[in-house]
């Protein structure tokens, strides 16, 4: 229920009766209607323009040489320098591989985890239940940083900083909750004919979570793997503070080490940027859907 | 006896129908169910809630981790409640909270306005995709770009303001105590790829369109429609905006810990910052851990009532 307003895009079913409306009426309300149109386009160009202006700014920058960047830093000059990203590129690979091996861990970890305990949660009766999912959505409750000075002394306790494990686990943990309060709610609101029909069959209970539960939860299996990536391409404090070997460093905090090597060379410093951001941005695009979703989703925790 | 907890929670569809309960009476305890939750309580219990109650704990001592760690009992609060500089971090992060309840609130909800006034759908979906683009990007490039703008010597804004014949309004923006503050909420201006855009263009979103039909019918305009009809429509995303400003601005850190470490002189020092001080510079585990916590319980209150607020529109909606 939560996760339906926002998933059809830009609520075109009510338009029809406005234009409806307005062609009856013709002449004068038609063209302040364009009017109104105008204006609002308008604004909204400048505001957009000015939110996606730094970035441009940075595709600009990233593909000149330091000299034309000192002589000319506002426009674009020719000829555009495609081997700043190839100078970037041996900088930044280390942290997009490290990344994507924590980001990958973290989905396949969090969508095991979640798909089974949202599952059981979902669709068995048993004591504790309740208690057992308020455990989980409490969580949800607790932002990384809250924890991150006891968490801290746990992993160097158990000798895990500066490790892939000392990135997964962190990530994980929070990624299951979120994962765990998505699916439950999801599997919740499927129908309960399927699953008494697959009772009725004689379907145990993991040949109904297999070949049922999951392949109907595919939507929400990828709103969860989208945020795995967005979590490890925005989590900066716990890398920061934990690793210090350069090819353990994840994006966040590999830029910023890149930056400062890099102080002066700004077209590879770019080009570094984006190329760090291409993983993040290919997914928003393929999967906008799931992010509105999953923002629904994740306020709206067990309504 | 296993009480009826399912019902509860699934009363909104529509397939609970009256023949559950019977059946629920009959069925045994599946054992099997607490084998497959092992897993998940298990991580979440030794990685999330073994920290945050060991840290507690340890806030009542002298955490030295690795030693012998005296009980000092609330000394740390005590300390706590004498730190000046901690004091002033939450002043820091009130005038980010003052910011974030008006213009982050204010320019996304006109944004939001004026999305759902365009009478063409694609473009409805081409200027929302447009300005909720810069989310796309990692947290961290956003502030390293910003920083970039902001750079004395070769940032775009001095450059902008020289341009224009406003020389004598070029500053180092970051590290001058009396912008840094300022320079950190404006990261990121005009704030429209955010939350709170998304939360009111859903909510405006789901507003029936025959309610705007019958506004324009009974003569409201643009701007009383907003006022009559938008806003207290909005009014419970605006409670929710309002509990999720709060937890924002207790976990606000990270820009400042990348641009002005907390200086110049202070002046952007925030609770984050001078929690992990406590702890990574100055060695003091078991104050950093009262820090720690008490940010932690700040935080659970508040999502606590964010909860609520949500929960109470539930009730009312089933009526």
């Amino acid at each position: 229920m939560a996760l339906q307003p926002v998933t059809h895009p830009a609520g075109g079913l009510s338009v029809p009766a406005v234009g409806a409306r307005h062609t009856k009426v013709r002449g004068r309300v038609v063209t302040r209607r364009r009017l109104v149109d105008l204006t609002a386009a308008a604004i909204l160009s400048c505001l957009a323009f000015v939110g996606i202006f730094p970035y441009l700014y940075m595709l600009e920058t990233a593909l000149k040489s330091n000299s034309q960047f000192n002589s000319n830093e506002a426009t674009p000059t020719w000829p555009l320098h495609f081997s700043n990203f190839v100078t970037a590129w041996g900088d930044v690979a280390p942290y997009l591989l490290a990344s994507v091996i924590v980001a990958a861990c973290t989905m396949i970890g969090c969508l095991a985890l979640g798909s089974i305990t949202g599952f059981v949660l979902a669709r068995y009766h048993f004591p504790g239940r309740n208690l057992f999912f308020g455990l989980i959505a409490l969580l949800l409750m607790v932002p990384n940083i809250a924890s991150l000075i006891p968490l801290f002394v746990l992993m160097r306790d158990l000798h895990l900083l500066n490790t892939y494990p000392d990135l997964i686990i962190p990530q994980l943990t929070t990624q299951t909750v979120f994962a765990v309060v998505l699916m439950k709610t999801y599997i919740e609101q499927l129908p309960n004919e399927l699953f008494d029909a697959a009772h009725i069959d004689g379907a145990s209970s993991a040949r109904t979570y297999w070949s049922i539960t999951l392949p109907l939860a595919r939507p929400i299996i990828g709103t969860v793997a989208l945020f795995s990536v967005i979590s490890v391409w925005s989590e900066y404090f716990w890398p920061e503070l934990t690793i210090v070997t350069n090819s353990l460093r994840t994006v966040p905090v590999g830029v910023q080490f890149f930056q400062g090597e890099l102080t002066t060379a700004y077209g590879p410093l770019f080009a570094g940027y984006i190329i760090a951001s291409v993983p993040l941005l290919v997914l928003f695009v393929v999967l906008a859907k799931n992010f509105l979703a999953g923002i629904q989703g994740g306020l709206a925790v067990d309504r | 006896m296993i009480t009826a907890p399912a019902t509860k929670s699934s009363s909104g569809t529509l397939y609970s129908g009256p023949a559950r309960p019977v059946r629920r009476r009959r069925r045994r305890i599946p054992w099997g169910v607490y084998i497959a939750l092992v897993p998940t309580l298990g991580l979440l219990g030794f990685f999330s809630y073994y920290p945050d109650i060991n840290g507690l704990v340890h806030s009542l001592t002298n955490w030295e981790p690795g030693f012998s760690s005296p009980f000092v009992g609330l000394a740390n609060y005590r300390a706590m409640w004498h730190d000046s500089l901690w004091w002033q971090s939450f002043g820091h992060i009130g005038i980010i909270f003052l910011v974030a309840i008006t213009a982050m609130w204010a320019i996304p909800l006109g944004a939001a306005e004026l999305v759902i006034t365009l009478s063409n759908p694609r473009w409805r979906f081409i200027f929302r995709a447009l300005l909720i683009a810069p989310l796309a990007f990692s947290p961290v490039i956003q502030v390293l770009t910003w920083e970039f703008i902001y750079d004395p010597n070769v940032g775009v804004l001095n450059h902008f303001l020289g341009s224009i014949g406003l020389s004598g309004l070029e500053k180092n923006w970051l590290g001058d105590p009396n912008t840094a503050l300022f320079a950190l909420i404006f990261i990121n201006f005009p704030w429209v790829a955010s939350l709170p855009f998304l939360i009111f263009g859903a909510g405006l979103q789901n507003i029936p369109q025959e309610i705007f039909d019958a506004a324009a019918i009974d003569g409201a305009g643009r701007f009383r429609r907003f006022l009559v009809i938008d806003l207290p429509l909005l009014m419970r995303q605006i409670k929710l905006l309002f509990f999720l400003a709060i937890v924002f601005v207790l976990q606000y850190g990270f820009a400042a810990y990348i641009t002005t470490q907390g200086g110049p002189n202070n002046a952007t020092t925030v609770p984050v910052l001078r929690m992990l001080g406590v702890a990574f510079d100055a060695d003091e585990w078991g104050y950093a851990a009262a820090l720690s916590t008490t940010l932690l319980v700040i935080m659970i209150v508040m999502s606590g009532l964010t909860l609520l607020v949500g929960r109470r529109r539930t009730l009312r909606e089933a009526r």
